[in-house]
């Protein structure tokens, strides 16, 4: 009989698997002594630089890493429900404006004067404090600049823009065919918020004050470069990831993107791009940028003080170079950063943007995801003209206040 | 070996009650519960959590996006439904014809069930993208359109998208499970209906289409309770965009509990669309009552 | 019949073809996927589209073989042990349902269409809390029961519509022999109605094929995590290696591929045996 006797092989399949010696079909072991890292770097370079790295730093401290490396989205899920059961990992590589979600359910380890964070940027201990304490503390981060094609720019005879106006008409003269004049990221998520952020700040707005005039400034002229036609409206549904395949493939002549492309993009022999801080509204002004970048947070727990020793070493200048230059991010240390240059010239930019760049939940700690989700489906609205820039973020104000 | 009959009787349904009481009784009360509560990420490790009232419920119906989201669910699963079951029927009835590999082509159009949603989901966003999606590139070489359409991210045709993609990940269930009732109906009956002159559509009308009543039944409400909910697809297509135009109750849900951090509000959203579904589950067990009456 | 043999052949022949061309069409973004397997990422977005890759590169099934191989032995176990699950559960319940005349069954009935609509998210926290307290985390006999869930009410509900047209005069008949209630289910039910409880389990092991949500809730160990959840490892952080993506996503469709057209078989086999009869 045909049903039973699938049935029967359907057993005899898993009987069998379950049963192959060695296998471990069933459950997941770890030894003791033991430290687990949950984390999201799934892809790489990062993936391998930070196996590496823990590999060398569990030798050299005498414990064994596992990583738990799960896809971005599920990371803080997963560390709330971890609190909730009381199995939370050892260590956490979270994206910086978690933190302060993280740190305001109390599971985490206060750092100050556990691990030694002498001399690092001070926009690096400020993304990584919540209400004045230390949680957390990033090896690297990284922030935004203007990547440009030498190419294009060459052949139009034109100069990369340093100011608002000359993106806008950089913009409008290179678009041409199928090619933008600039691609970036306007997605309904914190990526698309993140982007807009040196916008918002350039004209001297606050996120604590989505419709001030000054805001308004930003968003008409971010929405200009969509109403010129000089970004594609598809940016709406572009990750940055997205923006660096735009600009590789030759569809963008200048994109807004982060450090961490370096390392694609270097990869790609016919590509030659540039890379400039970003535009800001007058000559001469200083980019604001947001703090990008993972920060490491100790867990409290039964093995703390292990997790803290291995921390230590993988913020020691020789593997904060490592790993910065691995993942094109910033050191943290401006001694390291500076080493790093002289090898990675690209990353200039990033470096001169690094001391004053902004810890995006300085001011709205655990308020800034309800904040950062108002904005970007401000920067929707306005760019598929459902509503203008005024409209749009007095909506986004009442949004982030009602759900604050 | 022997069991009094009533113990045998017993022993079909309780392990399955059993089963249905820890996986789902649980999460729901569990759900339920919360959406009482003012639940924050720090209820998570303290496990406080204060009772409200109906406050996240307050909350959730005051907001503007309630209405907007109320909306897109139902253009969402009304059109995804219909389409899914229309084209699953043809199919159905097409693969029910004798011609050679009939069977393994049958087989084949199931794949798509196979794809994680991410996979699906990325391919939909290519083919659908406004400059280099294929959609676009075939429809203006037809000369259907004159312009690329931006299906993707204009408010105006993203909800349209996701319902494409979701058809598509939905024509195989519909399939499957009309072919299964379509070969029940006992071929003796068209014979009989051919020998009388009856026209391929009076076949359909009189002896198909009642005889498939059960399973159109089964196949709809299932497809309901799968479409109401469905998440992932909208998440990789449109994140929920272009400003909201595809913000349904599930997504909506879930960027309150995980993106917001408001569980409580995101509870009651969830428990919003299982009371829809609850409606829609008593008008068909009324249906399929009337129907055993009917007998 | 009155049609000649050569006509009704041809006629065969255009059906297949028309089948060919459905099977296509639908199957377009499959092959899309295949396409994106062969080429590199930023080839994708090439105006207009290249339907051919114009520079394969292996290195996406590079990438893939060297990953996923186990994952992949991980999804068919757990993919299995969930086709036990779900027929073993589901079956009698349906069973009882449908010929029981059980007092609460149009409850149960709903019970069983209300449960499928919780939220999947709603199920995996809580379904994580319990384990962590059992010890069921990272543990792939858990993970079977947690997506079983997906597929017990849905095959229950199927299962119950078919079995309902099972005449009551056959199992009467086996009473009368003497036969027990789990005999006569076993022995003549499920045989009955194998077409049904083949396409349940079918639909079982594919719930569970798919299922993205409760591997990535229940399992966080590399050694114990299904194919889903590997494929994920080619979305990063900031960048993605779309080819590896499809390449794995190509080598995920495979046994399952296979799976499909072997069930197949035994479905036609069913439906041949019911139009001889007849």
């Amino acid at each position: 009989m045909p049903a039973r006797r699938s049935l029967a092989t359907a057993a005899a399949t898993a009987a069998v698997l379950a049963t192959v010696p060695g296998c471990g079909l069933i459950t997941a072991q770890t030894g003791p002594n033991t430290l687990t890292v949950a984390d999201y770097y799934t892809a790489e370079p990062g993936n391998t630089a930070l196996t590496e790295i823990l590999r060398a730093c569990g030798e050299q401290t005498g414990v064994t890493v596992v990583r738990e490396v799960m896809p971005r989205s599920q990371l803080v899920p997963k560390l709330l429900r971890d609190g909730a059961a009381g199995t939370l990992p050892d260590l956490v590589l979270s994206d910086n404006p978690d933190l302060a979600k993280l740190a305001s359910t109390g599971a985490l380890l206060p750092l100050d004067g556990r691990v030694d964070t002498e001399g690092f940027y001070d926009s690096v201990l400020a993304a990584g404090s919540y209400q004045g304490e230390l949680y957390g503390v990033a090896p690297g981060v990284n922030g935004l600049a203007l990547f440009y094609d030498r190419a294009v720019f060459a052949e139009a005879g034109i100069e990369p823009p340093t100011t608002w106006d000359e993106l806008r008409a950089a913009a409008a003269a290179l678009t041409e065919g199928s090619r933008y004049g600039l691609a970036l990221s306007a997605i309904g998520t914190e990526e698309g918020t993140w982007q807009f952020e040196p916008f918002l700040w350039g004209a001297g707005a606050e996120l604590t004050d989505l419709d001030s005039p000054q805001a308004v400034t930003a968003l008409t002229f971010w929405a200009s470069l969509f109403s010129d036609g000089s970004v594609s409206a598809s940016a709406l549904n572009w990750q940055q990831s997205d923006v660096a395949e735009q600009f590789v493939g030759g569809h963008a002549a200048m994109m807004i993107n982060g450090s961490w492309q370096l390392a694609a993009l270097d990869a790609e022999e016919e590509l030659d791009y540039g890379v400039v801080p970003l535009p800001t509204p007058n000559a001469g002004d200083r980019p604001a940028t947001p703090l990008g970048g993972e920060t490491w947070a100790v867990p409290r727990g039964e093995r703390q003080e292990q997790a803290v020793e291995l921390l230590d070493c993988v913020l020691s200048p020789d593997h904060m170079y490592e790993w910065a230059r691995l993942r094109a991010d910033v050191p943290a240390h401006p001694d390291v950063a500076e080493r790093l240059v002289g090898e990675q010239p690209d990353l200039a930019p990033f470096v001169a943007s690094a001391p004053s760049a902004e810890a995006r939940t300085v001011d709205l700690g655990t308020g800034y995801p309800a904040v950062s989700q108002a904005i970007s489906t401000a920067l929707q609205r306005v760019a598929t003209g459902q509503l203008d820039p005024a409209e749009a973020l007095a909506r986004a104000q009442r949004e982030a206040a009602d759900a604050s | 070996m022997t069991m009094t009959p009533r113990l045998a009787r017993l022993s079909f349904y309780v392990p399955a009650v059993l089963y249905l009481a820890v996986f789902f009784g649980y999460p729901l009360v569990a759900n339920v519960v919360m959406s009482f509560q003012d639940y924050t990420v720090t209820s998570f490790y303290d496990g406080g959590a204060p009772f409200t009232g109906l406050d996240n419920y307050a909350e959730v119906f005051g907001d503007e996006l309630f209405s907007t989201t109320l909306w897109n669910t139902l253009v969402f699963t009304v059109a995804s439904l219909a389409f899914q079951f229309a084209i699953g029927l043809g199919l159905a009835l097409f693969f029910r014809r004798h011609f050679p590999l009939a069977g393994v082509l049958r087989a084949l159009l199931l794949l798509p069930w196979l794809l994680p949603l991410l996979v699906s989901g990325t391919v939909f966003r290519w083919l659908l993208d406004q400059d280099y999606g294929v959609l676009n590139h075939v429809l203006l070489n037809l000369r259907l359109i004159d312009d690329p359409v931006p299906w993707l991210v204009s408010p105006d045709h993203a909800m349209a998208a996701v319902v494409i993609a979701n058809v598509w990940i939905g024509i195989p269930f519909n399939m499957v499970i009309l072919y299964g009732g379509l070969t029940s109906i006992p071929p003796g009956l068209y014979e009989a209906a051919a020998l009388d002159g009856a026209g391929a559509w009076q076949r359909f009308r009189h002896i198909t289409w009642p005889l498939l009543r059960p399973v159109t039944s089964v196949v709809l409400m299932l497809g309901l309770v799968y479409t109401v909910k469905a998440f992932d697809v909208v998440m990789v297509l449109t994140q929920a965009g272009p400003a909201d135009a595809t913000q349904l109750l599930s997504t909506w849900s879930y960027q309150l509990s995980f993106t917001q951090l408001h569980f409580g509000q995101g509870a009651a959203v969830g428990n919003v669309l299982i009371v829809i579904a609850m409606l829609f589950a008593l008008v068909y067990l009324r249906a399929v009552r009337r129907e055993q009456a009917g007998r | 019949m009155s049609i000649p043999r050569a006509t009704a052949g041809a006629r065969r022949l255009g059906l297949t073809l028309l089948a060919l061309l459905i099977v296509g069409v639908l199957l377009f973004p499959l092959y899309w996927m295949f396409n994106a397997s062969l080429q590199p990422s930023h080839e994708l977005l090439s105006i207009p589209p290249r339907w051919f890759p114009d520079h394969p590169t292996l290195d996406g099934y590079r990438a893939a073989f060297d990953s996923q191989g186990r994952h992949l032995v991980i999804s068919l176990f757990v993919a299995c042990g969930n086709v036990l699950i779900t027929l073993a559960l589901a079956a009698p319940l349906a069973w009882a349902l449908a010929k029981f005349r059980l007092r609460y069954a149009a409850l149960l009935l709903f019970v069983l269409l209300i449960v499928q609509m919780l939220p999947g998210i709603v199920k995996a926290n809580s379904l994580f809390e319990l384990y962590s307290e059992l010890g069921l985390l990272n543990n792939t006999i858990g993970l079977m029961f947690a997506q079983s869930t997906l597929s017990v009410p849905f095959a229950a509900v199927l299962l119950r519509a078919q079995l309902r047209e099972i005449p009551t005069e056959v199992v009467e008949a086996a009473a009368l022999d003497g036969a027990g209630a789990w005999r006569t289910f076993l022995r003549i039910v499920v045989p009955m109605s194998r077409n049904s409880v083949i396409t349940a389990g079918l639909f079982a092991f594919l719930f569970s094929w798919a299922d993205f949500l409760f591997a990535v809730t229940l399992t966080s160990r590399d050694a114990i995590t299904p194919v889903t959840v590997g494929i994920y490892r080619f979305v990063g952080a900031n960048a993605t290696d779309w080819n590896a993506l499809m390449a794995s996503a190509v080598l995920a469709s495979v046994p399952a591929a296979v799976l499909l057209v072997v069930a197949q078989r035994y479905i036609s086999v069913g439906l041949t045996g019911g139009s001889v009869k007849d």
